[in-house]
Parts: structure tokens; sequence; C-alpha cells
């Protein structure tokens, strides 16, 4: 204020704005120039989605065309109706659901009791035996899946669901400890007056935890139900140690097994491979697709869901 | 008998926890001890049955074998390349996307953790193998600064380099959830230090070096060992996709246990020197 007024006497009105004028046209440039990147990131993130998109609808003569790159002109969904064939879609996809859907519950079920445990019950070797969870994160699949296949051999698990299911009603599974953390996280940020408020009440801890806390938890178990269900829908590698039966199938191992039957049928190298292209990407296409969907649905749950399980704190 | 009333808060908390002890036990505690058991043995063909050979598998892994270690240091390059890359790309990103006065944030905010919603390993597979992750911006770029690159840096990082440009876009696509927890680092420091940096008179460079930077390094670690055990759990790495053709295509359980472990070790080590690294670096502000 000082300034322009000390200013306002010396030479009329572009010497009053000028500073603001300045500070505002920087602003504008720099923020101009974040927009502009986060574009080009955009573009660069969004870019296989349109290729696989666009390629799965052309027929081969625009494929071989050159000056074709992403419109086709004469688009066909017959590498879809091959595609759905060819992965037996909706067996595979109720199968994938099945995975999917049981350990996302499974998860969700155990991470909140544990996580609970670990955040408000107090004991001796809490924080070693968190610390172990946590570690567990760091073990490489590949370090355990001999003994773990030999295990599940034994127990006649082989080729059936169980080795999925199992582990992540125990807290165990894909990222499982991950989840632990979540919701230890989100309850150790609840107020501890509620517990006490229930236990002067004479409510046991099962008590408190199942009508109190739990449903605090909507968010949390949200975004642990949604993302163990995604990350089990896209899992390639357990179901394809653990599941023979072409009928049992997933769809990400339908989209390997596809694959394989047409390198096996026209080599990896060749022209017809390319000719396979359309229908490889329409096969990709329909296994993303119901990740995608429910992305379009729930994507606010999957994007605020650190800020709403109080994850980084 | 009634147990004092600490003695009962104890077993509750190990009722709460007690699928969780019998999940670890039975599928990682057990695997892993019988895995480590597995390294030291062989599987005879004559009799299926194992016998011990002490450390021979781990000798083996590191002179008889021509694959392993090349793949081994292969990777570790590669993570050497990709996990600053990674890191200094997320917090970038989030940066941008939270700065104020941004159009559509939240818009971005979708896209950019779209990748983390469709990327099954085979997917990704698909596209690599059809160049889709080839960006034809990226390769001009990449032609003429490889060749400085070779001379100042020498063979080795300028491949994982040019390595890198070829899969840029699927290095990318795993930044999703850096790039999350970045954004709500960036939205936990408290508006009085910008303030109070304001007040002071540093400009918005200077905030962000002396003011932003230091409180998210706490976070920057948790992405390090994040980005380490995503990327070396990814099961189309080669070393893993190399462990399960010996485990499952040549039935050498013992061999490929032992090289199961060392590659955990592996990480161990990526991890401690990621941890090394940043130590002297991370300010934890309010934390004594």
């Amino acid at each position: 204020m000082r300034q322009a007024a000390a200013t306002r006497k010396s030479s009329g009105i572009m010497a009053v704005e000028w500073p603001k004028i300045k500070r505002r046209v920087k602003s504008v440039v720099w923020t101009g120039l974040a927009l502009w990147i986060l574009l080009t990131i955009s573009f660069v993130f969004l870019y296989p989605v349109f290729y696989m998109a666009s390629t799965s609808i052309m027929s081969i003569p625009d494929l071989i065309e050159p000056s074709i790159k992403w419109l086709p002109l004469e688009p066909t969904f017959e590498h879809y109706r091959n595609a759905l064939e060819g992965m037996r879609y909706w067996l595979s996809l109720r199968n994938s659901a099945v995975i999917a859907l049981g350990a996302a519950v499974g998860h969700v079920l155990s991470a909140a009791m544990v996580g609970y445990g670990f955040a408000r019950v107090k004991f001796p070797g809490r924080e070693f035996l968190f610390g172990l969870a946590l570690f567990t994160l760091l073990i490489p699949p590949q370090t355990t899946i001999v003994p773990s296949f030999m295990l599940y051999r034994n127990f006649g698990w082989i080729d059936t669901y169980l080795p999925f299911l199992v582990p992540s009603f125990l807290g165990q599974g894909l990222r499982g400890a991950l989840y632990i953390f979540i919701f230890r996280q989100f309850f150790k940020g609840l107020p501890w007056e509620l517990e006490d408020a229930a236990k002067i009440d004479g409510a046991g801890s099962l008590r408190v935890f199942a009508s109190i806390m739990l449903p605090l938890a909507k968010p949390a178990i949200l975004v642990v139900f949604l993302f163990s269900l995604v990350w089990h829908w896209n899992d390639y590698f357990e179901p394809m140690i653990y599941i023979n039966s072409f009928s049992k199938f997933t769809l990400p191992l339908k989209l390997g097994d596809l694959r394989r039957q047409m390198e096996q049928v026209f080599g990896s190298m060749s022209v017809a491979q390319m000719m396979n292209e359309p229908l490889r990407m329409a096969a990709s296409f329909l296994v993303i697709l119901p990740p995608l969907l429910l992305y379009a649905v729930a994507h606010r749950w999957f994007v605020e869901s650190v800020d709403r399980t109080g994850l980084v704190e | 008998m009634k147990l004092k009333l600490r003695h009962r808060e104890s077993l509750k908390g190990y009722i709460f926890i007690s699928p969780w002890i019998v999940g670890t036990a039975l599928f990682v505690l057990g695997p892993l001890a019988y895995s480590f058991h597995l390294s030291f043995r062989t599987l005879s063909l004559e009799d299926n049955l194992f016998h011990f050979v002490g450390l021979r598998n781990y000798v083996e892994a590191f002179i008889l074998d021509a694959k392993f270690l090349p793949l081994l240091l292969n990777t570790f390059a590669r993570s050497l390349v990709e996990i600053p890359l990674v890191l200094v790309f997320s917090l970038t990103t989030a940066l941008l996307v939270s700065r104020k006065g941004v159009p559509a944030s939240g818009l971005f905010k979708v896209i950019l953790f779209l990748p983390v919603v469709i990327s099954s390993g085979m997917v990704v597979q698909e596209l690599m193998s059809q160049g889709a992750g080839d960006l034809s911006v990226v390769r001009s770029v990449t032609v003429e600064s490889s060749i400085a690159i070779e001379r100042y840096l020498g063979p080795a990082i300028a491949e994982q380099v040019a390595a890198v440009f070829n899969r840029l876009t699927f290095i990318l696509w795993r930044t999703g959830v850096q790039i999350l927890i970045f954004i709500a680092a960036l939205q936990g420091i408290p508006a009085s230090m910008y303030e109070a940096a304001r007040v002071d008179g540093a400009n918005e460079w200077e905030t962000l070096w002396l003011v932003t930077l230091p409180m998210v390094t706490p976070i920057i670690l948790l992405n390090a060992v994040y980005t380490v055990v995503d990327s070396f759990t990814d099961v189309f790495n080669e070393v893993l996709t190399y462990i399960h053709s010996v485990a499952f295509r040549e039935f050498r359980m013992g061999y490929a246990a032992a090289l199961g472990w060392m590659y955990f070790l592996l990480i161990f080590v990526l991890i401690g020197i990621v941890f090394l690294v940043m130590r002297r670096w991370v300010y934890y502000a309010g934390e004594r």
C-alpha cells in the first residue's frame, strides 16, 4: 500500500499497477507452463489406451495401410467378437470376479480386525509383529513360490481358488500387509473417547469393534476393498501358477493363453503376428474393461484414498 | 482364575491379530523357512528326494551360471536409473497438480492414477510388444542424447538409459501410487510455513527448495522404498522370469530357491542403500 502510494505520485497509472501486473503475468505464465506439462504427461499416460482402442477396431486393410495411424477408414468389431469367443470371455470374467471379489472381502474383514488390534490394543511385541507384517511386503513372490506350491498341493488346493481366498481371510495374500497398515493408520486416527464411552457402558472389546469402530471405518473399508479388487483382477502370476484347467482361467491368463496360441500358430516375428495385433488389442481391452468401468464410477475413491485413510500423517 | 487387567488386554490383542498370526506362520514364514532349507539342497531325479549339498547352489549361481549374475546386476543397474527417475517425476507431477490455480486438477489426478487400475501385467506386456510405449517424440530425443551419454558416462549407464527410454511410458505408468502419496504429503505441509516464508520475502523458487522439499523428505524415503519393492516384485521382471523357468521348466527347485533368496537379499541391500543415502537428507519436522 505504501509502495503504491509512493509511486502514485511519480509517473501515472502504469507505475501504480506495474508490480501487481508483473506478478499476475508471472503467475499466469507459470500456471500455463504447469498446465502444458500436465497435458503432455496426460498424453503420455493415455497414449497406450488410445493405441489399444484404435488398433482393436482396425480392419486388416486399414492395418496394412501405412498412412492410417489412428482412425481406421472402415472400423470393425470383428476382433472383439473373435476375442470374446477366443477368451471364453463370460466364463473367464466370472472366474476373475470370483477370485477378485472373494479375496477383496477376505482382505477387508481380516485387515480390519488385525489392523484394529495393532492400532488400539496394547500387547507385548506389538511393534515387532507389525514390523514383521510390513516385512512380508518385501518378499518377492519367487522366493516362496516353490514351497507355497508344494504346500497347496499337499492341501489339495491346486486348481481351485482356495490359494487366493484362504490367505486373504488371514491377512495374507497379494499385498495383504498393506491393508493391515491402512486399517491401522485409520483406526489410530480415531478418538479414544468413543471406545472409553462404550466400555463404560459395559461393552466388551469385540462389541466395541463390531458396533462402533467398524461402521466408522467405511472409508478404509472401501479403499481396501477397491484396491484389493483391482490388484487381484490384474494379477497374472499367482493364477498362472495355481490354476491349470482352462475352464478356470482368469481373464489375464486367458489373454496370455491367447498370445501363446497365436505364437504357436504363426510364429513370433512374422507378418501374421502383426495381423493379430487388433485381436490381441481387443482382447486386452476386454480384460481391462471391467476395472476401467469401475474406475469410471469410483475414481474419486481411488484418488482420494490416501487422504481419506490418513495414510500420510 | 481372573486375569489381571493388563493380561486381559494383551490376550484380547492377540485374539484380534490371531488370523494374521496363523496366516503368516502358515503362508509366509513356513514357505520362507522351507525355501531357505531347500536352497541348500538339490532334487535328485533318480530317487525324487532332496539331497543336502551345502553351499553348492549359491556357488553355482555366482560362478557357473552364465545368466543369473548378469541378470541380477542388470536389474540392480536398472533400478539405479529408474528409482531416481520415478521419484523426481512423481514429485514434480505432484507439485504441478497441487499448484494453486491449475485448472482441472481433479481430472489430472484421475488420469494420472488410471494406469494403476488397468496395469495388468499381461496387458502391459502386450502393449510393450506392439511398441505402444514407444513415443516418436522420445525416440528423436534419445538418438542425439544417447551418443553424448555414452561418451560421458560409459556404455553401461548408456545402455540402461536407452532401455529406460524404450519403456518410459510403462515406467511412468507405475508412478500413480507415488504421485498420490506425494500429493497427500504436500497437502500436509502447514500453511503457516508458507506464510512465514512469504513474510520473509522468499520467492516461489526459494520456497520450493527451502520449505516444501525439506518437509517432504520423509515421504521421499517412503516412496523410494515403495518403488524399490514395487519394481522388484513385478512378475515380468527378468530375474523373476528366469527363476520361474529354473523352478518350473528345469525343475531345479533347490537352485531356484537359492536364486530366490539371493534376489531377496538384493532387495535388502538396495533398501539399505536407499536408507543410507537418504538418512542425511531426511528432515523430520516436529519429531525429536
